[in-house]
């Protein structure tokens, strides 16, 4: 598979793994919920890394993974905190929200390495 | 600088460095096409980028671990051209002044204990019309990836002995060194650098 599309495959999943587990775990507090999202989103990311780095490339995997992990762990549990929230909403936030960030990261290289 | 930690990497260095070879190889390419005469080669690790390389080259490649060279042999030996191993610090290297047309350092300036001082002895045995050729990973300028560069680094530091956020381009300049190319290869954290005297 050609490794630039494979990273889009790999944040998308990344951001929905990370939205599933913050979303078992939660709690109700909103801020505690982002707090603790946040924390969970680093602690799942260290060890995708690691698994994920020698097949993928250390930073093509290490960026995207270290913004997903904080950032979408931290949205993602204030949105399980609201109520009678489902999980596959808090799931395609995940998805949606790692498909972006592997965007950006693609639209900045593009940038970066052009200029 | 202690071998010790290097040692102990090279078992699984091919695994670790197999993704940022696939990625990396036709940009190392580019850049390596530029190597010309008696070539300085720092960091040959266990010589995943000699497959890179352009043929017929005369190669003196240094590491500071011997387990790393002893890995290196097999892609030594299907090189087509010729490749002297020695095992060396390259911060305080045995070689005269002026010895070498062309340096090349592959992910070397992130993991020596004090870039500057090791850029200042590569200076010494380059040739004064020579060129010294850089494959690096630095510090990103822009801020989010700068945090998790420099977050992981206390972990790879640990781990392996590197460093994420060093400024590569700016201790080339300080070690007295002018940058004559400078190309992104991901984002800005890893670069393909041509520097003259």
């Amino acid at each position: 598979m050609n490794l630039k599309i494979a990273d889009f495959f790999i944040a998308t999943f990344t951001g929905g793994f990370v939205a599933l587990v913050v979303f078992l775990f939660h709690p109700t507090n909103m801020a505690l919920a982002m707090v603790q999202g946040g924390l969970i989103g680093m602690a799942i990311v260290l060890p995708l890394k690691l698994l994920l780095m020698p097949i993928f490339g250390a930073f093509e995997v290490a960026i995207p993974l270290g913004i997903i992990g904080m950032g979408v762990g931290m949205t993602a549990g204030m949105l399980s905190a609201i109520p009678d929230i489902s999980g596959y909403t808090v799931i395609a936030w995940g998805d949606c929200a790692g498909l972006l960030v592997a965007i950006i990261i693609y639209d900045s290289n593009k940038h970066l390495t052009q200029s | 600088m202690s071998a010790k930690p290097y040692d102990s990497a090279a078992k699984y260095f091919d695994l670790f460095r197999a993704g940022d070879m696939r990625r990396w190889g036709q940009s190392q390419q580019a850049l390596f096409k530029n190597l010309k005469g008696k070539v300085l080669y720092i960091g040959i690790g266990t010589g995943q980028e000699i497959v890179n390389f352009p043929p017929q080259l005369d190669i003196t490649a240094v590491d500071l671990s011997y387990e790393m060279l002893r890995r290196s042999e097999t892609r030594v030996q299907n090189y087509d051209g010729r490749i002297k191993r020695c095992q060396m610090d390259a911060q305080t290297t045995a070689f005269a002044d002026n010895s070498f047309d062309s340096i090349l350092t592959v992910c070397v300036l992130c993991s020596v204990k004090h870039p500057v001082p090791c850029l200042q002895e590569l200076k010494r045995v380059l040739k004064p019309e020579g060129e010294l050729l850089m494959f690096e990973h630095v510090l990103s300028h822009n801020p989010i990836y700068a945090l998790i560069l420099k977050s992981m680094s206390h972990i790879t530091e640990y781990l392996e002995g590197t460093y994420l956020d060093r400024d590569t381009v700016s201790n080339v300049e300080k070690a007295g060194f002018k940058i004559h190319s400078h190309q992104n290869i991901y984002l800005d954290i890893v670069k393909a650098l041509i520097a003259r005297h």
